[in-house]
């Protein structure tokens, strides 16, 4: 009889169970499995590409600047510094900072100034693209991020300004103290101006524009000088402004920290080619380097690291993928999302822009 | 010659064949939200695949990436790399089938963040002490996608030679997207086994793991059915059912239960190697004409 008893209790307790799961399960089908936060499946990479927008409103901002706004649905956000990459009608491709408010969904507001002897681009910009005017566009992408600090010194030098401003929005939105040097050819021919004054207030100090038509060369030494301890200094403008303000930055334990963005890669390496370069393994202590015909990986894999994962060599299945801490990449994957860009390359296919690439392994 | 000899795993050679990742993409614009038509059981029974692969298979990546330096031996190894690459391109060919559910009505993300959470923190990497607890969580990893392989191998051996679906006129990407997929599992249906015979091959843990994953695989996926089912927003009061599944396998449109409950005792078997079951030939001829396949080798010859 024991076994009879037992038999009951495990049948009673098994009907039990099950009443209390059915219901459970009722009231919630995915019962009781917990879920990741930010679930990694189901994303889509292609949403991170290509998209059709048209241009809703062109107007002058400057003598020599256009400003564009470009509507599209569901336009990724973006923070300050961040630019997009623009496909002309041509085909060219030019990267242009986003000027426009963050929180403005569903656009984004591009500027350019004509450059009369430059590659093309801008001129097909001002040429071409017209209200209704349909463009490809990808990103947006940030290398010039606003990173949190006590204090910001802004040194812009004409259409420089660009990353600029949403810069100084940001930073006059938390409370944080900052100060812009705005540099330019002529008043006129400096776009956002008026914004900016706006924004620094009447009668404060915190913004001052040097016209070279009436002020001359504006005095960045100063500028610098009276920086505050620490202070982060975001720097955009043409190469011999951001190479002067590098120079002129103080020395010392408490000196201010530069941040620069540039607008044409340094030395933008030929379509195809492959120049020989070195790479630094931060983490092994080891640097290895990169002959012409030979890729990161396989450099890699014989010089230091044989146990390194790969795949397909080609670029697509992202098994090689690897994190950058310096150095620019010239990515020549299928695969890697604008954001993964900028952090990250697949060392089977994608190679550095200059002589050198810090990889974290 | 002792007697252990004959129950160890006994490989059929001619099965073996050098792996390689296809660079495929779909379009999936065109597929509709039943895509076997007037038949969304199946058509959902089918679709848990798209549930279950995008964060199992980049699970099995991220064990093998870890495994590399243990393999011992040279073949092994490349075929471990070739793997690699295959189940990184299935992870994201059915991830890309995603937003295409959700555009249609069907959002699967409550369920996928769980699958989500079940292999990238569960069965993910621990905060173990180096040494014996590490490489014990390893193995039993390693062991595991062994014995998911065993079912990945049979699903696409099945499916290779499901000609049920075509005659039912079910989607020709959804099909082509499952079978170029199905032959690449026969292809490497070896691998996973291999790699668990050359750095543990123990009979305890294979009947394990076996279990263990067996028994997942059968709870995640009658919640995915069910999952599917109730969320259909094409179905008026939708259900799974048994009844359903059995129909189903009749039918010839899923396996058949007696299929199933056969390739059981296979995989616990003390002979059995995965080149046993299936045929590289047939998964070979089918990726020579897979127009996903076809396509891949296109863009890989002409970018190269």
């Amino acid at each position: 009889m024991p076994r009879m008893r037992t038999f009951l209790v495990v049948a009673g307790a098994a009907l039990l169970a099950r009443r209390a799961l059915r219901s459970r399960v009722a009231a919630s089908p995915l019962w009781p499995m917990p879920a990741l936060e930010n679930p990694t499946s189901g994303r889509g990479r292609k949403g991170s590409q290509a998209r059709q927008l048209t241009v809703t409103e062109r107007t002058e901002e400057a003598e020599g600047v256009v400003r564009l706004r470009l509507e599209g649905t569901e336009l990724p956000s973006w923070e300050p510094g961040a630019h997009i990459d623009l496909v002309l009608p041509s085909g060219t491709v030019r990267q242009y900072s986003l000027c426009g408010e963050p929180a403005t969904p569903g656009s984004y507001t591009i500027a350019t100034r004509l450059i009369e002897d430059g590659r093309g681009g801008s001129r097909e910009v001002h040429e071409q693209l017209h209200e209704g005017t349909v463009v490809e566009v990808r990103g947006p992408r940030n290398r010039f991020p606003l990173g949190d600090s006590h204090a910001y010194v802004f040194i812009a030098g004409g259409i420089g300004i660009t990353p600029i401003l949403p810069m100084l929005r940001q930073a006059e939105r938390e409370g944080v103290p900052w100060r812009l040097l705005y540099g330019g050819r002529s008043r006129a021919s400096m776009p956002f101006l008026a914004e900016i004054e706006k924004l620094a207030g009447a009668g404060t100090d915190r913004v001052t524009v040097v016209a070279e038509d009436e002020d001359g060369r504006p005095d960045l030494a100063a500028v610098l000088a009276g920086a505050p301890p620490y202070a982060a200094v975001y720097c955009c403008g043409p190469e011999p402004l951001m190479d002067a303000v590098a120079a002129l930055l103080p020395d010392g334990p408490d000196a201010p920290t530069l941040h620069t963005e540039r607008f044409a890669p340094a030395a933008p390496a030929p379509a195809g080619g492959s120049a020989p370069f070195e790479v630094e393994l931060r983490r092994t202590g080891r640097t290895v380097s990169v002959p012409s015909d030979t890729s990161v990986l396989r450099a890699i894999r014989d010089q230091a690291l044989p146990d390194l994962p790969y795949s397909c060599e080609q670029g697509f299945c992202g098994t090689c993928q690897q994190r950058v801490l310096a150095g620019e990449v010239d990515h020549r994957d299928d695969l890697l999302t604008d954001a993964e860009r900028d952090d990250s390359l697949l060392i089977c296919v994608s190679r550095a822009r200059g002589d050198r690439l810090v990889l974290d392994l | 010659m002792s007697n252990t000899a004959s129950l160890r795993p006994q490989p059929v050679a001619s099965e073996h064949i050098p792996l390689k990742a296809r660079n495929v993409d779909f379009d999936w614009a065109d597929t509709p939200l039943h895509w076997i038509p007037g038949d969304p059981s199946t058509t959902h029974t089918i679709n848990v695949l798209h549930l279950l692969l995008p964060a199992g298979e980049r699970w099995f990546v991220h064990v093998y990436k870890q495994v590399l330096p243990h393999i011992r031996d040279a073949r092994l190894r490349e075929d471990v790399i070739g793997f690699i690459g295959q189940e990184a391109m299935h992870s994201k060919a059915h991830d890309d089938v995603l937003p295409h559910l959700k555009e249609q009505g069907l959002d699967p993300t409550p369920y996928t963040a769980q699958v989500d959470w079940f292999f990238e923190k569960l069965l993910g990497d621990r905060t173990l002490p180096p040494g014996r607890a590490r490489k014990w969580w390893l193995l039993e990893r390693v062991a595991t996608i062994a014995a998911i392989e065993h079912y990945t191998a049979f699903l696409g051996d099945w499916v290779l030679n499901a000609e049920v679906l075509d005659a039912k006129g079910a989607d020709p990407t959804m099909l082509d997207l499952l079978r170029w997929h199905g032959a690449e599992e026969v292809e490497h249906r070896s691998v996973a086994f291999d790699l668990f015979m050359h750095l543990d091959g123990g009979y305890r843990r294979r009947a394990r793991t076996w279990a263990v994953a067996f028994t997942a695989l059968v709870f995640l996926w009658q919640r995915g059915v069910r999952f599917f089912m109730t969320h259909d927003p094409s179905l008026v009061d939708g259900k799974a059912s048994f009844r359903e599944f059995f129909r189903a396998g009749r039918q010839g449109v899923l396996p058949t239960t007696g299929a199933m409950a056969r390739s059981i005792p296979q995989y616990l078997s003390r002979t059995y190697h995965p080149s046993q079951h299936g045929s590289t030939e047939q998964a070979v001829a089918y990726l020579a004409g897979s127009p996903a396949a076809t396509a891949a080798e296109a863009r890989t010859a002409g970018g190269a």
